[in-house]
């Protein structure tokens, strides 16, 4: 890979406005409801994003599409967020079926989330059937699960893997770990009881479109043996990282839809493959010509939940355009032909 | 391997070229059409192969590096088709870095409404990735911008792909198949225009005219205008065609501006009295109906006068320079009216001519927009005119009386020099070519002037010093005139050579320096240890130093020193 030289360090931090670090501690966190696969049947779930001191390796270097660092509040306490929980529940009600706890970094990371904060949520969880926390593959470990797992029992830990491939994940994304790093965390994880989720990445910069849907594809089957649920992550170009600089140059397009679809068909009988576009049907999302994406981005969120490949029936011309990009893209050197 | 490419012709950045491909010869500027072409190159960014390529990345200042390969790839030149600022930055950028002997690639960028502008820039190669993809966009390209289908009415296109087809009817594969047919034509057929007007020495008119149909295009132009010593160091230092100026951008050519800018730099200082005459479409102008009138009346006066002609968008003339590219031949839309920025261009060049020089007396024979300029002009530098039309024409009775009588007068109060006026071309062609001071050191004695209008020649003793040639009306040295030139120790305009008698052509291979002032079509001074030879130059002088390929110099004469 020839863009090595431009991802040094802290390439996709510096970049990274400073904003909320002033703000007022942050009580009440996004939550939203949705459905979600348990068992392989579609159930409620319950999303809460808490806030937290932000992820400790973007504090330090950062990924290049990540820009959840700037929701992070480095003042927040560890019972600001116990509280930003128990407001959601009392929002919602506690009858869901999964809860779903986004940290923007790692659940585990005792300086991210202050261990009684991460305990006390953990139990006051015990009952719901599935709980799933995100983390890095290095807070993953024996000692931390053995804790854990007195407390709750159905956990579901999602590991962003984002690729199997090591160079990609390197020199493209910024990650700073290896496939062995995760199969690792995945088999604590295993052996503690708890589920694993492989977060996977379509289309991390520097990579043409089927570079980008091959590597999706290849990394589906590759974690599948370590994963009892991939979700399947299509970039979008958030705020102050290196793929909206990168974007704004003209060097960089989001994945179209159809390299989603295409991924989701391979990996039928595979893997368990979830997809839930962010910002799907925008310019900083993934996205078809405009016309078919409302379409597409329906009949990706019912294979999601149906895990069947006839959910894909929608056609629309810009197919052949897609197609056109797939095989002639490399020949651009460096920029995507259509926007 | 290198050496696989050769730019043949010239016409400011633009070149026609030859590249061995694929075991074929590919005359540039072309565009690569199918994959296995585009699959070869990208192949020869890696491999050792037959063909050499570099790529380089569009967002980096390469001026540092020398790239030699034979075909430099602007890398992720597509991100520039809607920002024509940086498009102009990476193309003279990645053009300046390269070699002249590598052909420059621009991938996924031309369409037939830019491809003449990216020609004019200085690519070498495009290829038709933007046709296919407008083509799965349902749109039309043409050469004048692009439509899409759905809103063009049936058989608007007469090409071979469009003809009987109608659209509409096709299923949506079989209508990508038949526009991209239409893109892919549309493309090569423009190209074709492109390379027949570079032949030609006309593509500046030909883009002036391109760009017009896209706000976009036409800010590409004036950000490559900004680019000035770019193309300027790539531009003939006179053509066989007109140039016309037909465009605001028009004034912001290179070779206006090197004119005015050596008009005002390389020419002799002057004293005395200055006449300033309104131009003509015929040219050069004392061959026109007015100028003839005019210079009739004032007969042998003339020797005790400058003259000097207010035109645009070339600006100021003096008489002798009136046979040089482009004063000589150059077309201008005449309505009498002139735009703000004409004014202000040609007025600018005025008061920057009498400035420079020290006329004691200013005589304006001039009216209409004309006489403003003039009046702005002189206001500014604090001179005062001797206006000698009023409201009338320049021809008329009164008018030319009273140019006479001024004449007259101002000749009786200060009684300045008469001068054989045929010196004036040799000697204003002496300078404007080959620097200030030249004539002085190749017509250091007074030397006695033969030959035709604008043919003249100057002898010294019979011994010819130097001649203006017919076809381009430059002023070509003899060696006699060479050696007084480089008396002065001047090493401008001189070509050293490798140890060997030029004859005929000296390549470019076999040249050790050369100045760097020099431009196409200059007349220049070859030499080495024992030889001395004068010639015309095909190619810059930079362009010689650092390009192992081409004819550099069309040898006229040689001896040995």
């Amino acid at each position: 890979m020839k863009t090595r030289g431009a991802l040094t360090g802290r390439a996709s931090r510096q970049t990274a406005p400073a904003r909320d670090r002033n703000h007022k501690r942050r009580r009440d966190s996004p939550a939203w409801t949705g459905w979600d696969l348990l068992n392989g049947d579609p159930v409620p779930t319950l999303t809460v994003l808490l806030t937290t001191t932000g992820c400790s390796w973007a504090r330090h270097n950062g990924c290049t599409m990540c820009g959840y660092f700037a929701d992070s509040n480095p003042h927040v306490q560890s019972a600001d967020i116990q509280k930003q929980l128990f407001q959601a529940l009392a929002r919602y009600g506690r009858g869901f079926k999964i809860v779903k706890l986004f940290t923007s970094g790692s659940f585990f990371d005792p300086n991210e989330l202050p261990v009684d904060a991460r305990d006390a949520i953990l139990s006051s969880l015990a009952d719901t059937p599935k709980t799933i926390v995100e983390s890095r593959p290095e807070f993953v470990t024996s000692e931390i699960l053995n804790d854990v797992v007195k407390l709750n029992q159905h956990v579901e830990i999602a590991l962003g893997l984002e690729t199997s491939d090591d160079a990609i994940r390197n020199d493209c994304i910024n990650k700073g770990f290896s496939f062995s790093d995760f199969v690792r965390a995945s088999e604590n994880a295993h052996s503690a009881g708890f589920s694993v989720k492989a977060y996977l990445l379509l289309k991390p910069p520097f990579l043409t479109e089927r570079e980008a849907l091959e590597d999706a594809a290849r990394s589906t089957r590759d974690a599948s043996p370590y994963a009892d649920t991939i979700s399947l992550n299509l970039c979008n170009v958030q705020k102050g990282t290196l793929v909206e600089a990168l974007w704004k140059k003209g060097l960089y397009r989001p994945p179209w839809l159809w390299s989603a679809v295409e991924v989701l068909k391979q990996a039928q009988g595979i893997a368990t493959v979830i997809c839930d576009p962010v910002g799907g049907g925008t310019k900083r999302g993934p996205h078809n010509c405009g016309k078919c994406d409302r379409e597409v981005l329906a009949e990706i969120k019912q294979f999601s939940l149906s895990q069947d490949n006839a959910s894909f029936t929608a056609s629309c011309n810009d197919k052949l355009l897609w197609e056109f990009i797939l095989e002639f893209e490399e020949f651009s050197y460096g920029a995507p032909l259509v926007q | 391997m290198t050496g696989l490419f050769e730019a043949l012709r010239r016409d400011g950045a633009a070149r026609l070229g030859a590249l061995v491909w694929r075991g074929d010869k590919l005359l540039t500027p072309s565009s690569l059409g199918s994959k296995e072409e585009l699959e070869f190159l990208k192949a020869s960014t890696t491999q050792e192969g037959e063909l050499d390529a570099k790529v380089i990345a569009s967002h980096r200042d390469h001026k540092a590096e020398r790239i030699a390969a034979d075909v430099t790839i602007l890398g992720g030149a597509a991100r520039f088709a809607k920002n024509p600022r940086g498009l102009a930055k990476a193309i003279v950028g990645a053009r300046q870095s390269a070699n002249p002997d590598s052909a420059l690639y621009v991938p996924a960028l031309a369409t037939p409404n830019n491809v003449s502008l990216l020609v004019y820039a200085g690519i070498d190669l495009v290829d038709s990735i933007v046709a296919e993809v407008k083509a799965r966009e349902e749109t039309f390209l043409f050469a004048e911008g692009e439509r899409q289908f759905d809103s063009l009415p049936r058989s608007h296109c007469f090409c071979d792909a469009c003809r009987d087809t109608d659209l509409a009817d096709l299923p949506p594969d079989q209508r990508v198949s038949v526009l991209s047919a239409h893109n892919r034509q549309a493309l090569e057929a423009e190209l074709r225009i492109v390379r027949e007007r570079v032949e030609q020495g006309t593509l500046r008119e030909f883009v002036e005219g391109r760009c017009r149909s896209a706000p976009i295009l036409t800010a590409l132009l004036r950000f490559l205008d900004e680019e000035y010593s770019y193309f300027e160091r790539r531009s003939p230092i006179t053509r066989t065609s007109t140039l016309l100026a037909c465009s605001q951008e028009s004034l912001n050519r290179p070779e206006i501006r090197r004119f005015g800018e050596r008009v005002i730099s390389r020419l002799d200082k002057r004293d005395g009295i200055l006449l300033l005459l309104p131009c003509s479409a015929k040219k050069p102008y004392s061959r026109s109906r007015s100028h003839r009138i005019i210079l009739q009346r004032l007969g042998k006066l003339r020797r005790f006068l400058h003259e000097a002609i207010i035109t645009s968008p070339v600006g100021i003339v003096p008489r002798g320079l009136e046979i040089m590219w482009p004063a000589s031949n150059y077309d201008i839309p005449t309505t009498g009216k002139w735009t703000c920025d004409e004014r202000e261009w040609v007025t600018g060049r005025l008061a920057q001519y009498l400035k420079t020089n020290d006329f004691y007396a200013v005589i304006a024979h001039i009216s209409g927009a004309y006489r403003e300029i003039c009046d702005d002009a002189a206001a500014g530098v604090g001179v005062s005119l001797f206006r000698t039309v009023n409201d009338e024409n320049i021809l008329s009775t009164d008018s030319l009386q009273r140019l006479e009588a001024i004449v007259q007068e101002l000749i009786a109060k200060h009684s300045p020099e008469q001068r054989d006026l045929r010196l004036d071309y040799l000697h204003d062609l002496a300078n404007y070519e080959f620097g200030s001071h030249a004539s002085a050191a190749i017509f250091e004695k007074d030397v006695t002037v033969g030959g035709l209008f604008p043919a003249y020649y100057a002898l010294d003793e019979g011994t010819r010093l130097a001649t203006i040639t017919n076809k381009y009306c430059t002023l070509a040295l003899t060696l006699e005139g060479a050696r007084r030139y480089l008396r002065e120790g001047s090493t401008r305009y001189c070509v050293e050579i490798d140890d060997f008698v030029p004859k005929g052509t000296v390549f470019a291979i076999g040249v050790l320096q050369a100045d760097s002032t020099i431009r196409p079509l200059d007349e220049v001074i070859v030499l080495n240890e024992h030889v001395i030879a004068v010639g015309r130059a095909f190619m810059s002088g930079w362009e010689m130093q650092s390009s192992q390929r081409g004819a550099a110099v069309a040898v006229r004469h040689v001896e040995t020193r």
